[in-house]
């Protein structure tokens, strides 16, 4: 994580952010008035869709950033590493982005609080999910959990990946943790060995009942069990964010059905 | 008479090779297939057998016609094209069958048939707008269909990355649907069509098989071809339908993997001499066996598995060389 | 009977039109040379009578019938064809390149047989060329190769032969073999249409040329009155010497020295 070359902050501060889970921090901390440019992929909240758009989080536009006179920029690595250069040679500030786990994103949402000057909301945003977190407790069983991220080709993500941290937060075991790389495609029968007892379906385009009239699946655990689960926001699992923390509990939720404690079901 | 030429070179006699030639390639044909069957990572325990075999039967199949379908039609098209660097991508079917399947995945229906009858689609269309491209003044020339499948192999490969990045869905899913892979996940309808793709496939090879000679006399150029009596418009615009057709229907299921379409057509060349008559039933069979004893490589020898069209590069490059070195 | 007979042919790449209201008449047995400058259009007329190009005015007649109501495959039996360059993309034997002239032959399902190996042996041995047979086609001479493409032409049992350039590659040697078995093959009774950039080729050996100048026939007759030192000038534009060859009285041209 790099860190920016101006701490502290100005009145009239004007940031822009690649990143669309740092644009949910801002928010989250309270500071999305200073937000003058953000990705075409920053959709959450609902004010992020209205700002400025400078370009794709995968290539945005250099002159549309530079155009806004921007007094930080908030920017991901290794994916922007170019345009950091870039930026570093206008001696414009940034902020590097790339959080490996959950303690990386709570220390994310202080620095990121901080450089917007609102240090005090950054510290009760993530006391608020630290203790969200606590209050999933440590269950007893670690079900076997198989996670789709694509159905053509079939693909999971491996152990080295987000993904795979929340589940063992959430109380389950990624059968393929043990995968080589870090998005592996799956040999479909590695997973009916690993016969998993819960199925994550993470991209929008199949349906429970999908998997079930897969050939060779119906003797899964997870299917027999009708344990597939479908229609998930997959930004709660793939944005390092404030809503990191709701991705382990829905995933505690549907992983250990009746044990969370929780009323709000 | 001009006496000095004679004598200074050994001729090749081929025809003592074809015979265990082919009793190589079916033996490397029937243990790829057997490995196939008896290695996998879901091993032969008790209750999961039937389940496990099935998928197995069904990667058999798959794997089969594949490579079967990618080696001959890459072997048709370097004969048609008179270029050994033809594959069965040039056309730039492949990428069109790419952007299809990944339209449905964009477009939120990409369960069962969809995928597949998607990317065959796409396959569909791209062929036809490749020949519109190439047509000249009513005629197709050999270099036109090279070109505009190469443009369109362009242009359709970033549109695929495009509508992944509308789409949301990692980059990785568009890599790995354009190198090719054998786990296609079946259902009941899509095991249907891939029995229809089947029973397509082989008549398709059997055209093309049908085509050696005028495919041999094409091999030394268009005009050539014309004053020996083949209708050069007729053979170039049928061998690019169904060559686009084979490469779409079996993209459409696997993907595109590479190496086998380009490679194999070479290796048995040097074994049975460049006549297609033979090199075209050879490259089936052999792109077969190459392809599955890559799929057992690639599934087994690294926990999660190594990516196909990798291990494919990994296999036939030795192969080659072997061949190669052998000749000299 | 006239071999070849094109009327009123109309032709161009693009725009302008090479040929015009172009007429020739090529009897049945003749051995017509054909010459003139780079951009005369001598190959695409060739190509023109071999059916490879299509006139946009005009017709082509193939021993008295429309070349454009003859089959191809009978265009094939009729007319070998011997075009300037031959690449082979492939490792083919000899007799493998030699065995496609019998195509024209051949049914789909067909394979060759025995009547077909005969043929194709007889044309090797007639260009000398059978001890080639088993060498693969890239790895023999220029010299050789001309000779196995010769050898091909004649597997089609031809009664009309168009030949682009059979010689510019080769030396001496084989120039006079080629020039021997064309008139071997005219001997025979087939029509020989050469197409020559060597003008003293065509004299020595055709019994009358066609001199070519930008797609329309400058002069078409027996050698004697086309190879004169007003016609080369008026043609090519350089000051030619016309000497008689010491064998034949044929015209033979040297250049000037300048």
């Amino acid at each position: 994580m790099a860190c920016p070359r101006q701490p502290g902050v100005q009145s009239g501060l004007r940031v822009v952010s690649l990143v669309p889970s740092v644009t949910e921090i801002v928010y989250a901390v309270g500071a999305g008035k200073v937000l003058v440019g953000n990705t075409n992929q920053c959709d959450f909240p609902e004010a992020a869709k209205g700002v400025y758009k400078v370009g794709d989080f995968m290539s945005p536009d250099l002159e549309r950033i530079i155009a806004l006179r921007p007094g930080l920029v908030f920017l991901a690595l290794p994916i922007h590493r170019q345009l950091l250069e870039k930026l570093n040679e206008m001696k414009i500030p940034v902020y590097a982005s790339r959080p490996a786990d959950i303690r990386a994103v709570f220390n994310e949402i202080d620095t990121v609080a901080r450089l917007l000057g609102r240090p005090a909301s950054g510290e009760s945003l993530v006391a608020a999910m630290r203790q969200r977190l606590d209050s999933v407790p440590a269950f007893a069983d670690t079900p076997r959990v198989y996670v789709e991220i694509s159905g053509t080709p079939l693909m999971t993500a491996g152990g080295g990946t987000f993904i795979n941290e929340l589940l063992e937060r959430a109380g389950g075991r990624n059968v393929f943790a043990k995968s080589v790389q870090e998005y592996p495609v799956v040999d479909p029968e590695a997973l009916l060995a690993a016969d998993p007892q819960a199925i994550l379906l993470l991209h929008p385009d199949m349906r429970a009942p999908d998997v079930a009239r897969r050939i060779g699946w119906g003797g899964i655990d997870a299917v027999r069990q009708g344990r597939v689960y479908d229609q998930l926001d997959e930004d709660l699992f793939f944005r390092p964010g404030p809503r990191i923390v709701e991705g382990v509990v829905l995933l505690a939720k549907l992983l250990h059905p009746g044990q969370t404690g929780n009323s709000e079901e | 008479m001009v006496n000095s030429e004679r004598g200074t070179r050994t001729p090749v006699h081929r025809n003592a090779r074809v015979v265990p030639s082919w009793v190589g390639l079916i033996l490397l044909f029937i243990s790829a297939a057997a490995l196939s069957v008896a290695v996998g990572p879901g091993g032969l325990a008790g209750t999961r057998l039937g389940a496990v075999m099935n998928l197995r039967l069904l990667r058999l199949a798959l794997g089969i016609i594949a490579g079967g379908v990618l080696a001959v039609v890459g072997a048709s098209l370097q004969g048609l094209l008179q270029n050994p660097l033809a594959d069965p991508f040039t056309m730039g079917v492949a990428s069109g069958a790419a952007l299809g399947a990944s339209l449905t995945v964009v477009l939120g229906r990409s369960a069962g048939a969809f995928a597949p009858l998607g990317g065959f689609a796409g396959a569909l269309v791209t062929m036809l707008v490749v020949y519109a491209l190439a047509r000249v003044r009513g005629r197709v020339t050999v270099t036109g269909l090279v070109l505009a499948g190469v443009i369109m192999s362009f242009l359709l490969s970033s549109l695929v990355m495009l509508a992944m990045i509308l789409g949301r869905r990692t980059l990785g899913e568009a890599v790995y649907m354009m190198m090719g892979h054998l786990g296609t996940v079946f259902t009941g309808t899509t095991v249907w069509l891939f029995g229809a793709v089947v029973v397509l496939s082989v008549i398709g090879c059997g055209w093309l098989f049908s085509m050696s000679r005028s495919l041999d006399v094409m091999s030394s150029g268009e005009e050539a071809a014309e004053t020996l009596g083949v209708d050069t418009q007729h053979v170039t615009r049928a061998v690019f339908v169904v060559s686009s057709l084979l490469v779409g229907m079996v993209v459409s299921f696997t993907g595109a993997i590479s190496f086998i379409g380009l490679v194999v057509p070479h290796l048995v060349r040097m074994l049975f001499g460049p006549a297609h008559r033979r090199v075209i039933p050879g490259s089936f069979v052999a792109g077969a066996g190459i392809l599955l004893l890559s799929d057992v490589l690639a599934r087994n020898i690294v926990p999660g598995g190594l990516p196909l069209s990798i291990v494919t590069a990994l296999v036939g490059v030795p192969f080659f060389i072997y061949l190669l070195r052998s000749r000299l | 009977m006239k071999a070849i007979e094109l009327s009123g042919l109309a032709f161009g790449y693009g725009e302008r039109l090479l040929f015009d209201g172009f007429n020739l008449e090529v009897a049945a047995g003749e051995f017509l040379g054909v010459i003139g400058p780079n951009g005369a259009g001598k190959s695409t007329l060739l190509k023109l009578a071999a059916g490879l190009l299509r006139p946009a005015r005009g017709s082509v007649c193939i021993l008295e019938r429309e070349l454009r109501a003859i089959g191809r495959a009978e265009a094939a039996r009729t007319i070998g064809v011997v075009l300037q360059e031959n690449p082979f993309a492939f490792d083919y034997t000899v007799a493998d390149v030699v065995m496609m002239g019998r195509n024209p032959y051949l049914g789909r399902f067909q394979s060759p047989g025995k009547q077909d190996r005969k043929v194709v042996e007889g044309a090797l041995e007639f260009v000398d060329a059978l001890f080639l047979r088993d060498e693969r086609i890239n790895g023999i001479s220029a010299g050789e190769r001309q000779r196995v493409v010769l050898a091909r032409a004649l597997a089609q049992e031809p009664k009309i032969l168009l030949l682009d350039e059979a010689t510019s590659h080769l030396d001496i040697a084989h120039q006079q073999m080629i020039a021997r078995i064309l008139i071997e093959l005219n001997r025979q009774g087939r029509t020989v249409v050469l197409l020559s950039h060597d003008l003293n080729l065509a004299a020595l050996y055709c019994s009358r040329i066609l001199l070519l100048d930008k797609g329309r026939a400058a002069a078409c007759d027996v050698p004697e009155r086309v190879i004169t030192g007003e016609l080369i000038r008026s043609v090519y534009g350089i000051e030619p010497i016309v000497i008689r060859h010491p064998e034949t009285g044929r015209p033979q041209v040297m250049q000037s020295k300048g």
